[in-house]
């Protein structure tokens, strides 16, 4: 089997025109804006995509560029860098974690891009402006929550297994310290167990079938996010017990069909906190900065909702959920 | 010289013609295998093929068999044209081979094996394993195998696994069977039984192709022979017409003044003196027993034995390749008692070891020659911690140019030789370090009669020069011709010891067979040395 | 016996032989070829060329790079180490705790974290010698106990690695991983090449390096020849060990944290560079450089993609195509 170099290698220069080919329409748009976004790979990192997208697409003379750090630090470093070197009219990033983000953060502020963190922080001011949600107020939501539901169920103990996001990053870090904060209302709820899911179901359900070989005695799961808290549901329905009797909660609230509001009108979710992700501010903000010249604010926290059985329909309309 | 075939054999002329390949040539980029070559195939005769490597009877094979397609020219199978497609076509035909390496597979059964690619279904088209077995079973009693069909193949000897191939190209009523080294592996009992059922497969009408690097062999059953050079037909005559010396000079192209070199004993201090040497193997069984020899400078001192006699185990234990703890015994160098506990050791006291398998044992076939070379002796250009590469250099010359070594640089890589070349590396490895006793086992297996004679002109050569030389071979000529002393081991101890003089083909053999069973155990006197 | 049947076809084996032989550079060309050819440019820059995305370019392939380097010393004795991420997770992490919490000094710290990778590959090698386990079951494990000791120890969560001038308590020595030679030269490629020469020297100068590509060439043939087998392998576990700790290290400082979930795949990036870059799988053949030529077209390719705006799992098709059509050539080769 002889090779030739010579059809090879038009092969090659063929496909690589090909991936190229979109890129050679001529350039008309007048602003580029960078969105590095860590992960591609959970609902409501799609969620925010979406969003984010769907904003851009109602500023005519934005063009969008969405990088997939694939869950890597030291990629998204790359990643950053990389749409530097493209020139991009601003930069928002949502960071996979905070300190290894900071340098080029501030090498891209410093370098007069204006620059919108979204979701997670990084160290420092070297930033625009950071939109996000606050997580130690939405873990103090939903302590406050499991709190009264222990009450209201008069369980004493009423131990909880929280099944937290990767160590490392902020949220998971807040929506751990707001949740400690908020169970201290009442003092039967004993925060007995601690696993993590590094944020995906599918590391959730070992995660938490580990804790309840260990244990059986749980009356509350609740997860940093939904999809953990799945599968939690799912570890807990493996294991026996008796999950009418439990507690299954989460943060995020997204709409879609595997999301916390289909999953409160199906009976599995108890309750679920929406997490905001800022994708449509972060664009309206860009628009004001790059056009209007305004100076925004460092710091804007998006609100959240508290879903339960009692408004989930409700909230079906609102978010326009997948239902059905 | 030879043994007369039968006599009451029919005379040539009166044999079928089988097989007629006429005017076969075959190109390939920049080289002409084969130049209007005739091959005539007679059922009811044993033809050898012969040549040297490179001659063109593996391209020849190639085409009979439907690997290539050759080029020029034409084959009648039993009179009609035919040009196989590919080796089952071949086979279908009527062209059967017989591998140097078997082609089966180790994990199926013999059975399996027997039908493989042809199995027999039932009705239904699920394999009918019951008929498969019994029509097995037939044809190794054919060949005179009384082996269970059931059993996994790689329980069996490699003699066994090649009378499998022979049944097989019996069943599928052969035409042609195409035997292409088939000794290589096999005992001396086991190389008469081969040549038997060879023999009744002949007088069957089968036609037949036997090639192998053994001339003692082939004179014993080749009818007539092919002699290929250079990819041209030189000569094809009934094998009485030739002797050993004119069937070499054919094959080689000029006389060859002396294939075996002139000895002349010169015997200086002995060298090695080998005390009560015995080696226990894993699982207690005993491999050595009670070794006792000596080999003094300028000494060639053959090792004759069947396989499985422990020849390479001798050597391996000498030059410390087993663990010390399974060895027992002294080993002395030059009157001082040493003990080897590595090759390393052995090497440092002045020993050098030519393994059996040169490609699996001796040479790094992606390295280059200069590398394979100073493998042994790099510390001599060595200063300071660093490779001097100049003196590396100078050294690889030097040696390249004393063993003749055919190679187009010495950065090629050592696997590109030829079998000749790449066992004339291994020796230079050693002749580097100039060791007082040299351990050479098996050295001119698989290599070509030119090739051979330059071996046999180094070992004597080395002895010359002052070392000693243990040699161990099968090749019995080899042995009678080279060695000054010849001791003969039998079941892992030694059975006795001949001068030059007294030594012949059969006292050898006697002392072979002396105790027990001379046949070969399973595989494991091929073992490989192992790495610590 | 003549000799224009051996030449010809020697010639044609001989070039097929450099084609291989030198794979990894003839890659790294196309690719930067390809790669000027279809970059964007902006304000009359080509954005792949700008010496600027070069830099950033190395400085990303770097850790890659070093590690690489060691993994070639591996896959040369027919070996493998897939242990070099969780090690790097641990050296890191290690890292980050001795500058910050431990107070030990920018010199100390790298004496103990390369001494921490040599200790891993020590093991590695030594295990799979003693109890005749093939370095592929050992590594693996070892990636499991590296990371879950990392967790261990240091308790799961990053370690912040911030110097004092940044609010942190990290000596500013360092950070001269961060700082670039003559301004354009990243310190962590600068430190890829200088292993890379290092490295190639030895291999081709000392006996040890001779050794290395015989071990990998014909184990049982460097065993009757001399050369300690065992000590050989051993040694370049360690070796490889270390490097990784190298790179460990330089990874905290660059990401400003010591995290021992890091390092994930990384050894899989390794094995491509170096198979990339023209080495066997099979030992005894292969060079340093060559790897170094793999990570760097890796490299290369991530940021062609990257600046085109292709998506990044188009990034891992086109990496295991690459990895099947570099062996697929050595294969060619093998069999010509």
């Amino acid at each position: 089997m002889t090779i030739r170099i010579a059809p090879l290698t038009l092969a090659v220069l063929a496909a690589t025109t090909l991936l190229h080919a979109p890129q050679l329409r001529a350039e008309d748009k007048k602003y580029t804006i960078g969105f590095s976004q860590l992960a591609f790979d959970d609902p409501w990192r799609v969620a925010f995509n979406n969003q984010m997208t769907r904003a851009a697409a109602k500023h005519p003379d934005f063009k969008l560029v969405i990088v997939n750090a694939q869950r890597d630090s030291s990629k998204q470093v790359a990643d950053v860098e990389t749409l530097l070197q493209q020139r991009v009219d601003a930069l928002i990033i949502s960071p996979n974690e905070a300190a290894p983000l900071t340098s080029i953060v501030k090498k891209a502020f410093d370098a007069g891009v204006p620059v919108i963190v979204l979701d997670r922080a990084v160290l420092g001011e070297s930033y625009t402006m950071f939109i996000g949600a606050d997580n130690k107020f939405i873990g103090n939501k939903a302590g406050a929550y499991v709190a009264k539901w222990c009450a209201e169920k008069n369980y004493n103990p009423c131990n909880v297994l929280e099944i937290s996001g990767l160590s490392g990053s902020t949220p998971a870090q807040e929506r751990a310290s707001g949740f400690r904060e908020g169970i201290k209302a009442n003092a039967n709820v004993k925060l007995a167990t601690s696993v993590t899911s590094e944020w995906q179901k599918a590391k959730a359900v070992p995660a938490a079938a580990a804790a309840f070989q260990g244990n059986k005695n749980f009356q509350v799961v609740y997860a940093h996010n939904d999809d953990s808290t799945e599968g939690g549901y799912i570890a807990a329905k493996n294991a026996n017990l008796d999950v009418s009797k439990m507690l299954f909660l989460g943060i995020d609230g997204l709409p879609d069909k595997n999301g916390a509001i289909v999953s409160i009108l199906q009976g599995r979710l108890g309750a679920s906190f929406v997490y905001p992700n800022g994708a449509a501010e972060a664009i309206e903000w860009a628009d004001k900065i790059l056009k209007k010249g305004e100076k925004p604010p460092k710091k804007v926290t998006l609100g959240t909702d508290e879903i339960t059985a009692v408004n989930a329909k409700s909230m079906c309309e609102k978010y326009d959920c997948e239902a059905k | 010289m030879h043994p007369r075939p039968d006599s009451l054999r029919p005379v040539t002329a009166a044999l079928p013609i089988r097989l007629s390949a006429r005017g076969i040539g075959k190109r390939f980029p920049g080289v002409v295998a084969l130049d209007k070559v005739d091959l005539t195939l007679r059922g009811g005769e044993v033809h050898a093929l012969m040549g040297e490597n490179g001659a063109g009877k593996s391209t020849l094979l190639k085409i009979l068999t439907g690997l290539y397609a050759c080029d020029e020219g034409a084959i009648e199978l039993d009179g009609a044209r035919v040009q196989p497609s590919d080796p089952r076509d071949a086979q279908r035909l009527g062209i059967s081979i017989i591998h140097q390496e078997l082609n089966q597979v180790p994990e199926l059964s013999v059975y399996e094996n027997f039908f493989l690619g042809r199995e027999r279904r039932s009705a239904m088209g699920w394999l009918d394993r019951v008929a498969m077995r019994i029509e097995t079973s037939r044809w190794l009693a054919e060949v005179g195998l009384s082996l269970q069909p059931n059993r996994l193949l790689r329980g069996l000897r490699v003699a066994e696994r090649q009378l499998l191939e022979i049944a097989k190209a019996i069943s599928i009523d052969a035409k042609v069977l195409l035997m292409d080294e088939p000794t290589t592996a096999l005992s001396g009992d086991e190389v008469k039984q081969m040549f038997r059922i060879t023999r009744s497969l002949r007088d069957r009408g089968m036609a037949i192709v036997y090639i192998s690097h053994r001339m003692d062999e082939v004179f014993e059953i080749a009818d007539r022979i092919t002699v290929l050079r250079d990819g041209r037909l030189v000569d094809c005559r009934p094998a009485a017409d030739y002797t050993r010396d004119s069937l070499i000079t054919q094959m080689v192209g000029r006389p060859l003044p002396e294939f075996f070199p002139e000895v002349k004993p010169h015997l200086g201090a002995e060298l090695i003196r080998v005390r009560g040497l015995s080696v226990v193997a894993r699982a207690g069984k005993q491999r050595l027993t009670d070794i006792n020899l000596h080999v003094s400078a300028g000494e060639v001192v053959g090792l004759a034995g069947l396989l499985g006699a422990g020849r390479t185990e001798l050597l391996e234990a000498i030059f410390g390749v087993a663990p010390p703890s399974t060895r027992a015994g002294d080993i002395s160098i030059n009157g001082k008692p040493t003990r080897f506990d590595s090759p390393r050791d052995a090497i440092a006291a002045g020993l050098g070891f030519v393994a059996e398998d040169r490609k699996g044992q001796s040479l790094a076939l992606g390295r280059p020659v200069s590398e394979n070379v100073t493998l042994a002796g790099l510390a001599r250009f060595v200063s300071n911690g660093l490779i001097n590469l100049r003196e590396e250099a100078h050294g690889v010359d030097a040696a390249i140019r004393a063993l003749r070594i055919k190679t187009p640089t010495a950065a090629t890589p050592v696997g590109l030789l030829s079998g000749g070349n790449q066992q004339k590396v291994v020796f230079a490895r050693h002749w580097l370090t100039q060791p007082k006793v040299f351990l050479l086992d098996e050295p001119t297996q698989g290599i070509d009669v030119g090739a051979k004679a330059e071996i046999y002109a180094l070992v004597r050569r080395l002895a010359d020069d002052g070392a000693a030389v243990l040699l161990a071979s099968s090749d019995m000529p080899e042995l009678l011709a080279l060695c000054d002393r010849i001791v003969v081991m039998c079941a892992g101890t030694i059975a006795g010891e001949l001068s030059r003089q007294d030594a012949s083909q059969e006292r050898i053999l006697d002392l072979a067979t002396r105790f027990g069973h001379g046949a070969a155990p399973d595989n494991d006197s091929k073992a490989k040395a192992t790495t610590a | 016996m003549s000799s224009t049947l051996a030449l010809p076809r020697i010639n044609k084996l001989v070039v097929l032989h450099t084609a291989v032989r030198f794979q990894g550079f003839l890659g790294l060309l196309i690719v930067f070829l390809l790669g000027v050819a279809f970059a964007p440019v902006k304000d009359a820059t080509n954005l792949f060329l700008d010496v600027t995305n070069q830099m950033n370019i190395l400085r990303y392939v770097a850790e890659t790079g070093i590690i690489a380097i060691g993994m070639t010393l591996v896959i040369l004795v027919g070996e493998i180490d897939l242990s070099v991420g969780a090690v790097l997770a641990f050296g890191a992490t290690l890292t980050a705790y001795l500058l910050t919490t431990a107070q030990f000094g920018s010199l100390g710290t790298l004496v103990v974290v390369l001494a921490s990778g040599a200790a891993f590959g020590f093991v590695n090698g030594a295990v799979s010698s003693a109890f005749r386990i093939p370095s592929f079951v050992v590594t693996l494990a070892m990636m499991s106990f590296a990371r879950g000791l990392a967790r261990l120890v240091f308790g799961g969560v990053a370690i912040p690695l911030l110097a004092i001038s940044q609010g942190g308590s990290a000596p500013e020595e360092a950070f001269f991983v961060n700082m670039r030679l003559g301004g354009v030269i990243p310190v962590p490629a600068l430190l890829m090449f200088a292993v890379a020469i290092i490295a190639s020297l030895a291999l081709r100068y000392t006996p040890y390096g001779r050794h290395v590509y015989a071990v990998g060439g014909n184990p049982v043939a460097a065993h009757l020849s001399g050369v300690r087998v065992e000590f050989t392998k051993v040694m370049v576990f360690a070796l490889c060990g270390v490097l990784t700790a190298l790179a460990s290290f330089v990874h905290a400082i660059q990401l400003n944290q010591g995290a021992p979930n890091d390092g994930f795949a990384y050894e899989l990036n390794a094995i491509a560079a170096v198979v990339i870059g023209g080495t066997s799988l099979q030992g005894g053949i292969g060079t340093v450089a060559g790897a170094v030529a793999g990570a760097w077209m890796l490299g290369m390719i991530d940021n062609i993609l990257n600046l085109n705006n292709v998506q990044a799992d188009v990034q891992l098709l086109v990496k295991g195509t690459l990895i099947v059509v570099a062996v697929a050539l050595q294969r060619l080769q093998r069999r010509a």
